[in-house]
């Protein structure tokens, strides 16, 4: 079985390298034969990569120690979910992942693709094979999961236990997949730029593929932020590591994309601008891939380093980046420029977000960047975190935030600014409430604290004001409102949700940093501690032994009112002892959208504990929104106008009747 | 055999992707301008939907309508100028070559990289086979999986406590001694493996807990003669040359003639005029057989020997050097053997590589002091 993985795996390379190749010519030389061959290949591809895959992941599950990846990375102690998901926990295996990811995108367009016309998706498909080629090389040369072992050791070396978690089941798969997803925006800008024309079909497809992968990319990077949050034991949820900073730049950037996809889809405007925006939404997703993949950085997620590997991924970044980025210096004076709008319409709107967000995104590219620059050249080590962040990545958002509610309402090629305020006016009045709430009855001093709930407050209401007005609020009777808001276009709730979700994770961030609170003391057991309002007595300490570890268990009891303990939150530290390595396990009760966090830091020679609580309130709402984006995204997906059919004999002849009588 | 059948089928399967679209008929190609002229005809039709629903003004409408109308009118112009590709000689090549290709490159690599003649070995198929088949480290496994599910079974450990010290694993030496000591109570062999095997994983330096183990082994039989060896060389490594010395006699004269302890105690008794002794039993220390090879070998024989292992120790420590307990036993090689330059040299090299105030650099001094020996000269 192994070894079945390993000739699938050599196949799929053979395989991307003919579908690269042959559908390229087909193209170019107008074959239709040629160009066939791409699909039926691609599909293949991706079943042989699923194969090899799924080899991979029984031998982790079997514990085959034969296998060198599964011995430095598993354990036959390990719960199972864990030896499964400990396939992607590792250099080789999420390598593995990545291109199974990127073959199945590249299938999807050869399943789906059949409305595209017949030279953009050969070049599509080609593109796309070229990048896997370029993986697939890297995992045979430098990163192979199926080298082998023989004799096979009789025991594993054990997964890190801080990837023992049931967040490795889900923040690699969705953050790979909107980092991959990226990939087809990618593939299509360059077989556009190799063609040198836009088709009109072209912004119709990439949209929702940016949408799929911006999807997925927001879920991964609130999933990882969550698990970060909990594992680690900081009980922060966002740290400005490089790390997830490569993760965040392919997001900034690819939310910019969503957007002038838009534009270009609904008036062929910015088309050169998409383009360029698609080729670069990929490069940070290389580039991401390279930070964290290179062992240029040190941190969890840098399963194991060798130089080999970051020269090669390097080379492909170089080889990818540069090359589409020369082609568009060749080809984007053929394009065509599309229609004209006012700066003050839907477009520009548009125009002002891709402004703010590439430039956030050029903000965290340097901070992530520079000390890595500096340790090259220099051998200094500088390390750039929050404040810088705070100082320039802030001040970038508040007023892209500030009119993110006029967008949707404005419309296309010229808007009435002063009628879309007029219809913001009930949102900005109870923004303006909410600030002067906040700052009179809440917290005084912060100013900051009453201005982000303001903020979140305008945004929230902002999206909801978009959907009252387009389904008639006001003007109609409540049954009318109420099928008129039903029959809306669910592009339109994709973006209300959007958009909402956006407040909402304002809220909860804006909530947690003003208002949290933070307590660090020495406790015995028995001993009680008071936490904004919640008083918390420690029982004590308790020893337990689990499938791969030792742990202590600190059990908190939550008294009521009464007096009487309503609940119980339990914190542990857990010792791996393969890998010889401690854990905390943070005890977290959550209280409507607000969360106590406990977690247990060293213990005294007295029999005392380290114990750190903190009052994080609103903090759910930090990852409840991102799940209202997804939900937006999935909306805006089921749209109808995002299913085409493919052009057929007796269609093609009514629409040219139809064409003829028009102006 | 298998394997073979499954990746021929394999490759076949993957040919036929390639190939069949090649040998495909000839299908009708759609230009692109008939794809345009969908998606207009798509936006069309959700601009009257917009326009139906009262989500645009009927004069925005109206001039969408005409802008998209201008589009449809500019495709009509380019769609005759897309050229007819034919089959030609370059076509026909690319497909021969992708055809050809994907056999070749997949058996090529496959053969540089696979790893064909190994099966798959799932671990609870290996430890289900027949035990007389089993290698040592899988006898352990299946041991070890045993204790987890039954982890009260003293006589287990007892069993399993021995192989780990003969497997140099002195820390599971150790848990194993202790589950077995607290399940089926004290024993002298228990208590004096136990003090092994925390000497051992000390890399041979018999701490205090080790010492207490022996002791506890002598109290219940004074005869053990494990135990009475290790505390004559925790003397010796005292420094306590002369009391170490009388002890290994004294042992000596009760051992019976066949014990297996006879060389070892002669071996250490040969070296007592000296002030320290190598110590037995350690992690990088000679093994029983080399100490068997040794007493056999002439004086000459056995000086190689010894000159050879202890230089692997140096290089070793060349190579990595954070190994306090490897200095240790290198300077007291070095002492044993009457080298003192070279003992103060590794002396030297011990604390720079610790740097000379940290704990190590002291350990370091107080233990050459306790050899005669003194840093710098």
């Amino acid at each position: 079985m192994v070894e079945t993985g390993h000739f699938a795996l050599v196949l799929a390379f053979a395989l991307s390298l003919v579908q690269t190749i042959v559908p390229l010519f087909g193209a170019c030389l107008n074959n239709q034969r040629l160009m066939a061959v791409g699909g039926p290949v691609a599909v293949t591809g991706f079943a042989l990569t699923a194969l090899s895959f799924a080899a991979l992941a029984s031998a982790y599950a079997s514990s085959d120690f034969s296998v060198a990846s599964v011995w430095e990375n598993s354990h036959s102690l390990q719960p199972l979910i864990y030896k499964i998901t400990g396939t992607w926990g590792n250099h080789e295996g999420s390598m593995l992942l990545w291109v199974l990811i990127l073959t199945f995108f590249g299938a999807l367009v050869a399943a789906f693709g059949s409305n595209l016309p017949a030279t953009l998706r050969a070049n599509v498909l080609a593109v796309q094979g070229a990048i896997g080629a370029a993986f697939f090389l890297f995992i045979l040369a430098t990163s192979n999961p199926f080298i082998r072992l023989n004799p096979a050791p009789i025991e594993g070396r054990d997964l890190n236990p801080i990837l023992q978690d049931l967040g490795l089941a889900i923040h690699p798969p969705f953050l790979y997949l909107g980092y991959v997803g990226f990939s087809i925006c990618f593939s299509f800008s360059v077989a556009a730029l190799i063609e040198g024309r836009i088709d009109a079909s072209w912004a119709r497809w990439v949209r929702p593929w940016t949408l799929v992968a911006w999807m997925f990319l927001t879920g991964g990077i609130a999933m990882g932020s969550y698990w970060a949050y909990y594992e680690l034991g900081w009980g922060g949820f966002w740290f400005w590591d490089p790390v997830e900073n490569a993760s965040f730049m392919p997001w900034l950037a690819g939310t910019a994309l969503l957007h002038s996809a838009i534009v270009m889809e609904k008036r062929s405007a910015l088309k050169i601008w998409t383009l360029l925006l698609a080729i670069l939404t990929f490069s940070l997703s290389l580039l991401g891939t390279f930070l964290v993949r290179s062992g240029v950085l040190t941190s969890v997620h840098a399963f194991a380093t060798d130089p080999t590997r970051g020269v090669f991924i390097l080379c492909i970044l170089t080889l990818f980046i540069g090359g589409s980025l020369a082609l568009f210096a060749l080809r984007a004076s053929r394009l065509t420029a599309g229609g004209l709008f006012h700066p003050i319409s839907r477009e520009g709107a548009l125009v002002l977000n891709n402004l703010f967000l590439t430039t956030a995104t050029a903000t965290v590219l340097v901070g992530t960047l520079y000390p890595l620059a500096v340790e090259a050249f220099s051998a200094d080590k500088i390390s750039v975190g929050a404040p810088f962040f705070n100082l320039t990545f802030g001040p970038l958002m508040v007023p892209l935030l500030l009119v993110v509610p006029f967008g949707p309402l404005l419309a296309w090629k010229r808007g009435d600014v002063i009628a879309v305020a007029q219809r913001l006016m009930v949102a900005f009045a109870a923004a303006l409430l909410a600030t002067l709430v906040t700052a009179l009855f809440i917290d005084g001093a912060s100013v900051f604290a009453a201005l982000g709930v303001g903020l979140a407050v305008w945004l929230i209401l902002g999206a909801l004001t978009d959907l009252a007005v387009k389904s008639g609020f006001g003007n109609v009777t409540a049954g009318i409102m109420v099928r008129r808001l039903l029959g809306l276009p669910r592009s339109v709730f994709g973006t209300a949700f959007a958009h909402l979700g956006l407040g909402l994770t304002t809220l909860g961030i804006v909530g947690t940093l003003c208002f949290g609170t933070e307590k660090i003391l020495s406790m015995h057991a028995g001993e009680t501690v008071e936490l904004s309002g919640h008083t918390l007595r420690f029982v004590g300490l308790y020893p337990a032994q689990g499938p791969n570890y030792a742990e202590d268990r600190g059990r908190f009891e939550l008294i009521g009112v009464s007096g009487s303990p309503v609940g119980e939150i339990s914190s542990a530290k857990r010792f791996y002892p393969v890998r010889q390595m401690t854990t905390t396990e943070s005890g977290i009760r959550t209280m409507g959208l607000s969360q106590l966090y406990i977690s247990l830091g060293d213990e005294g020679k007295d029999g005392s504990v380290v114990v750190r609580l903190w009052w994080k309130p609103l903090v759910t709402l930090i990852w409840g929104g991102g799940l209202v984006m997804m939900a937006g995204a999935a909306m805006s997906l089921m749209d109808r106008r995002l299913r085409i059919g493919a052009p057929s004999r007796r269609r093609k002849q009514a629409s040219a009747v139809t064409s003829a009588d028009l102006p | 055999m298998l394997f073979w059948v499954i990746a021929a089928i394999l490759t076949l399967g993957a040919s036929l992707a390639v190939l069949l679209p090649l040998a495909g008929g000839s299908k009708s190609a759609s230009s692109s301008g008939d794809h345009d002229l969908e998606v207009y005809r798509d936006q069309l039709s959700e601009l009257d939907r917009d326009a139906a629903r009262g989500l645009i003004q009927p004069a925005e409408a109206a001039e969408a309508r005409a802008e998209i109308a201008r589009r449809i009118l500019r495709i009509d112009g380019l769609a005759s100028k897309m050229p007819v590709g034919r089959a030609s000689v370059a076509a026909r090549l690319v497909a021969t070559m992708a055809v050809l290709a994907v056999p070749l490159v997949s058996w090529g690599l496959y053969v540089k990289l696979g790893s064909p003649d190994l099966p798959s070995q799932p671990l609870s198929e290996r430890l289900a086979k027949n035990p007389a088949d089993s290698s040592v480290d899988e006898l352990v496994a299946r041991a070890e999986a045993h204790l987890a599910a039954n982890p009260s079974d003293g006589r287990g450990w007892d069993v399993l406590a021995p192989v780990y010290l003969r497997m140099q694993r002195f820390s599971d030496a150790a848990a194993a001694y202790r589950n077995a000591i607290r399940l089926d109570g004290d024993s002298a062999v228990r208590q004096a493996g136990l003090g092994e095997a925390i000497a051992g994983a000390a890399g041979g330096i018999i701490s205090a807990d080790a010492q207490d183990a022996f002791e506890a082994a002598l109290k219940l039989d004074p005869a053990n003669a494990k135990a009475s060896f290790y505390l004559a060389m925790a003397l010796a490594q005292e420094g306590r040359a002369k009391e170490a010395a009388a002890a290994w006699q004294a042992l000596l004269g009760k051992l019976p003639p066949e014990s297996p302890w006879r060389g070892a105690v002669e071996q250490a008794l040969a070296k007592s005029g000296s002030p320290e002794v190598a110590s037995g039993g350690t992690t990088n220390g000679p093994d029983a057989s080399d100490i068997d090879a040794a007493s056999s070998m002439s004086p000459q024989d056995r000086e190689a020997m010894i000159n050879t292992m202890v230089a692997g120790l140096d290089d070793k420590l060349r190579q990595n050097p954070r190994d306090p307990e490897g200095w240790m036993r290198l300077v007291r090689s070095y002492v044993v053997l009457g080298k003192a330059d070279q003992a103060r040299e590794a002396l030297g090299r011990a604390i720079a590589v610790f740097g000379a105030d940290s704990d190590e650099a002291r350990k370091f001094t107080a233990f050459a002091a306790s050899l005669g020996l003194t840093a710098t000269e």
